[in-house]
């Protein structure tokens, strides 16, 4: 096999991987502070790319401008889910607060199919659009290297966020300790709200890139929900830069699994790599 | 502590409800109502099956569609490609769901919280790629039932639903009165106390393991056994029919919204669930456009957030027990 | 209890429910036709749903032209009762085809069933009516191996890929002995019985006439992204690819080889995603030079002019004209009603005798007529093959039918 499909194998496995990044960092984010997977978060993501898709579909804006509008959209979702939702189960015995997300994307997800039907939607003629770059022989789609950066970037803000701000801080002292932290006079409800905002923006964002290059529909959640759960997983719970390097594991291995094995098991290849890594260390590559 | 399970039947409410649903196709012949109360009664007893593993003993599991899925192949495969009645097929995806159930669960059962549920979400989207692309059982494509005689020894029938409703029932008031009696014995008391406290029954001295991966094979062999029953009875099988994450979500709702760890829950959740579905379909079309989906995400969400006992404790509530 | 009051209710509104269907009218001829009409491929199956309603219309109505049953009203030995249809959307799931078939008939109780686009639908939905002993009229599925169950009830209009195989390497094996390079085949399927099946018979020839499989790449329908099978492709090298897609997928790989700049000589399509129209609506200039296997072209209504009075009422109620797929949906309405005609009855077991002896002389299809063989297969039916050029589907093949000359190679993506 030439040097070159090797690369673009890795290029290609690399961009669509920083994108699981970013989604599995807002999910991770959640988990770490509140010990509450949300199951919704798939499916957040697929309200944000309808969000994008219909700002440009209706009213002629570009996922690039509208992106802002998505992200404030969905970190309002996540703090509304926050009060209304998590904020009445947190103290519920271990399935319910589950649960409660379980019930929460099925409502979403049907609903977006009740209302927008399940056929695939496309955004067709942004200014990203199917532009394809060629650096070194290497066949790169625009829209997709910039939601690549665009998610490292914005991981890397929130890894600013949490480990070098005062914000931060009181976020992981919320984390660590709940009780000790509510002593120290930090309003954990607040934090807790922030901290599912911040899941909703992260996946705002991500959202809003990917309608550049990916089609939407209703079920489009499931899939990138699960592969956000086992990234997350397998970067360990709460751990950001476990998150961020997992999803790019992840991206790599779905994309050479494909071309290697067969494109029909790309992710199967994943969830086994999953289950084989899960067994070895029951906590993630990076979990304490 | 050990109950007979048949001391479920000695009470009058439970044995004039269970008469009242098996007369109740007599007195139509509309085959679609007939449909409806075989749905019913199948997915009332395969949530019953999840509920010994994912009530009882509190491992939510969002993988049984993956049993469900063995046995639905095991009852057709066996029967197109050698001829074995599907009964014997029956018993066969029981017993490799139980073998697979075995394998698995040690391994998963290590781990903790998430991250069990997240493998078990794993392993259910192996299972159903590995089918979706397993010749053997026509991948993919799916599998009809070979168009055969109907009768007893095929499993199958056209003309009329009845001899599925006696069949299914028998299923629904023998799994009713076996997850009865896991309650009441010692097996149950242990569950429960697994659910409660991974670490205070560790203390105790439970072998945490042993009666996870018990209760674990308990639920594979009954999903299995309900996956054979809806092969038989669909006549067509794929993979995104019975290995899908569908079937495995909807068994967790079901069991969740009726209350999950009592025995009446899964039923008091299909009750509802089921004929939301049938009949939104035929007012909708196709698969009534998600209706009954949104009503039971919604419905769990309620319950999840103001009453996590789900509808039995609703019911406790105003004294019906 | 709680559950026995819902049960009440419910049984009471079925039994009322079933008496309103007991009511049928009797100048009317019930069908029933299972098609995609929402869900992934909607667009195509929309297509074929305003094709059967064309049909219906010409054969309910009077129009003085050439094509069976326009000149009458209805069905002329049935008193003229009308044709209507009864339509269920099987969602592009087999098991929801399945479902509607059944509801079909046992609910609606119709004497006949039209379908299903997709190979996997048609074969459940005939399935059930197989059991049920309903005959079922498959217009535009491909796959062999419907007409090879040994069904009794089953007839399809449409060339099998066994056919389009044997067509396709047959145009291959031409383009060699000019001298042009074909060794190398690339084949790439959806992993249902349409793709998997085609896939079986493009490997069949190929290993008969000696060309190299190079590739053999199953992908899941409905994909999002092909970025690895397409780059499996890449890697393989092939001189020509042979496709199995819907449209949905169809222009997603149409995008992706563009990106990746992947190189060949042809694109080879089976009856699928490449003859919907949208196909070259969507993908504009990056449609061009693909080439599938083709029962019809607007090129044909040049030599048939009544066809062109047809392809304008299709047009008026699709905004396309008619491509392969769409107007053996209409033609198979057309074989219905004559097998009602014939029969003189709507009873099952007669038009089922009735389809069996179809001879049924028809301008819409190339080969001019539809009859069936013992597995209810149509053996007047040809295909050729066409491919995109300006935007329009040309018949580049075999030589005596082209309207023009064919593209060779496909144009590589920076010389465009």
């Amino acid at each position: 096999m030439d040097i070159e499909i090797l690369l673009q194998i890795l290029i290609s496995g690399l961009l669509m991987g920083l994108i699981f990044a970013l989604i599995a960092v807002g999910l991770t984010l959640i988990w770490g502070v509140m010990d509450i997977l949300n199951f919704a978060h798939g499916e957040f993501l697929m309200l944000a790319m309808f969000f994008s898709f219909w700002m440009f579909s209706l009213w002629a804006i570009d996922p690039l401008w509208s992106l802002p509008v998505t992200v404030a959209l969905l970190f309002a979702i996540g703090v509304g889910t926050y009060y209304f939702i998590i904020k009445k189960v947190l103290n519920a015995p271990g399935l319910t607060a589950l649960l409660a997300t379980f019930g929460l994307s099925i409502l979403i997800k049907n609903l977006a199919q009740f209302f927008w039907t399940p056929d695939f939607r496309q955004v067709q003629g942004a200014i990203l659009g199917d532009k394809t770059l060629s650096i070194f022989n290497l066949n790169v789609s625009l829209p997709e290297l910039i939601a690549a950066c665009g998610s490292a970037l914005i991981t890397y803000l929130v890894y600013y966020l949490i480990f070098r701000t005062k914000t931060g801080r009181a976020i992981r002292a919320a984390a660590l300790d709940r009780d000790t932290a509510l002593l120290m006079g930090i309003n954990i409800d607040r934090v807790y709200a922030l901290t599912f905002g911040l899941g909703g923006a992260c996946v705002g964002v991500a959202g809003a890139l990917l309608m550049n290059f990916y089609y939407v529909f209703p079920s489009v959640g499931s899939l990138f929900g699960i592969l956000a759960f086992v990234t997350v997983a397998l970067g360990g719970f709460g751990n950001i830069t476990g998150a961020f390097y997992a999803g790019i594991l992840i991206g790599v291995v779905e994309t050479a699994g494909g071309v290697f094995v067969s494109p029909v098991f790309k992710y199967t290849i994943v969830f086994a790599m999953y289950l084989v890594i899960i067994s070895i260390r029951p906590k993630g590559l990076f979990g304490w | 502590m050990e109950t007979s399970a048949l001391a479920l039947l000695k009470k009058p409410w439970v044995l004039i409800t269970l008469l009242v649903l098996f007369c109740l196709p007599f007195t139509t012949s509309n085959i679609h109502f007939h449909h409806v109360l075989i749905m019913f009664m199948l997915f009332a007893t395969l949530s019953q099956a999840w509920n010994v593993i994912g009530g009882f003993a509190g491992q939510v599991s969002f993988g049984h569609a993956t049993f469900f899925g063995i046995g639905a192949y095991a009852a057709l495969v066996l029967l197109k490609r050698f001829d074995l009645s599907p009964w014997v097929g029956m018993l066969i995806g029981g017993g490799v769901a139980v073998i697979v159930a075995l394998l698995i669960g040690y391994p998963v059962f290590r781990l903790k919280g998430h991250y069990f549920a997240i493998s078990t979400f794993a392993v259910a989207e192996i299972a159903e790629r590995l089918f979706a692309n397993w010749d053997f059982v026509e991948g993919a494509i799916g599998l009809p039932a070979p168009v055969l005689p109907e009768g007893l020894v095929n499993f199958m029938w056209y003309k009329t639903k009845m001899p599925y409703f006696y069949i299914a029932f028998i299923l629904f008031v023998a799994v009713l009165l076996l997850a009865y009696k896991i309650n009441r014995s010692r097996l149950g008391f242990y569950l429960r106390a697994i659910k409660q406290s991974h670490e205070a029954a560790e203390g105790l001295g439970i072998d945490t393991s042993k009666y996870k991966v018990m209760a674990m094979m308990i639920s594979a062999f009954l999903t299995a056994i309900c996956g054979s029953f809806y092969a038989q009875y669909i006549l067509f099988i794929d993979p995104p029919s019975v290995l899908s994450l569908d079937i495995s979500i909807k068994m967790v709702l079901i069991t969740v919204l009726g209350g999950a760890g009592t025995v009446i829950g899964p039923i008091l959740g299909a009750a509802i669930l089921i004929p939301l579905s049938e009949y939104s379909r035929i007012l909708l079309g196709g698969t009534g456009k998600g209706m009954d989906l949104i009503v039971f995400g919604a419905l769990i969400l309620f319950i999840s957030v103001y009453q996590p006992q789900g509808l039995v404790g609703f019911l406790r509530k105003t004294g019906k027990s | 209890m709680k559950k026995q009051g819902y049960f009440s209710v419910f049984a009471l509104v079925m039994v009322l429910f079933l008496g309103t269907v007991l009511a049928e009218a009797q100048d009317v001829i019930r069908i029933g036709s299972i098609y995609p009409l929402t869900g992934a491929i909607a667009s195509s199956g929309l297509r074929s749903k305003h094709a059967i309603e064309t049909a219906i219309d010409v054969i309910n109505n009077k129009y003085d032209f050439d094509i069976p049953f326009a000149r009458t009203q209805g069905i002329p030995n049935l008193k003229g009762a009308k044709l209507q249809v009864i339509w269920g959307d099987s969602q592009a799931s087999p098991e929801i085809g399945k479902t509607e078939a059944e509801r079909l008939i046992t609910q609606e109780k119709v004497p006949l069933l039209l379908g299903a686009y997709q190979s996997s639908v048609s074969k459940s939905a005939s399935f059930v009516a197989e059991r049920f002993k309903i005959p079922f009229v498959c217009a535009e599925s491909s796959s062999a191996a419907l007409t090879e169950r040994g069904l009794k009830y089953f007839f399809r209009i449409a060339p099998t890929d066994a056919e389009d195989s044997i067509a396709f390497f047959d145009f291959l094996d031409q383009m060699k002995a000019k001298g042009k390079k074909v060794e190398r085949v690339a084949i790439v399927y959806e992993n249902t019985e349409f793709g998997v099946h085609a896939r079986g018979e493009a490997t069949k020839q190929a290993e008969k006439r000696g060309y190299k499989i190079v590739a053999d790449v199953p992908y899941t329908f409905k994909s999002t992204d092909v970025k690895s099978e397409v780059l499996k492709i890449k890697a393989a090298k092939p001189d020509v690819i042979l496709q199995a897609s819907l449209l949905g997928d169809m222009m997603l790989f149409a995008k992706t080889f563009k990106e990746q700049k992947v190189e060949f000589m042809a694109n080879l399509a089976y009856c699928g995603g490449y003859h919907d129209p949208s196909f070259v609506q969507n993908m504009k200039k990056d449609a061009e030079f693909y080439m599938g296997q083709c029962t019809f072209s607007p090129d044909f209504i040049t030599k048939k002019p009544v066809l062109a009075k047809i392809n304008e009422m299709y047009k008026k109620r699709s905004g396309v004209d008619f491509d392969g797929v769409t107007i053996e949906g209409f033609t198979s309405v057309l074989v219905i009603a004559d097998a009602f005609n014939r029969a003189q009855s709507t009873d099952p077991e007669k038009v089922v005798q009735a389809l069996r002896a179809t001879d049924l002389k028809t301008p819409t299809l190339p080969g001019d007529g539809v009859k069936f063989n013992e597995q209810g297969q149509n053996i007047k039916i040809i295909s050729h093959i066409s491919q995109v050029l300006n935007g329009q589907y040309r018949v580049v093949w075999p030589g005596e039918m082209a309207a023009t000359d064919l593209v060779w190679p496909f144009k590589p993506w920076d010389k465009r």
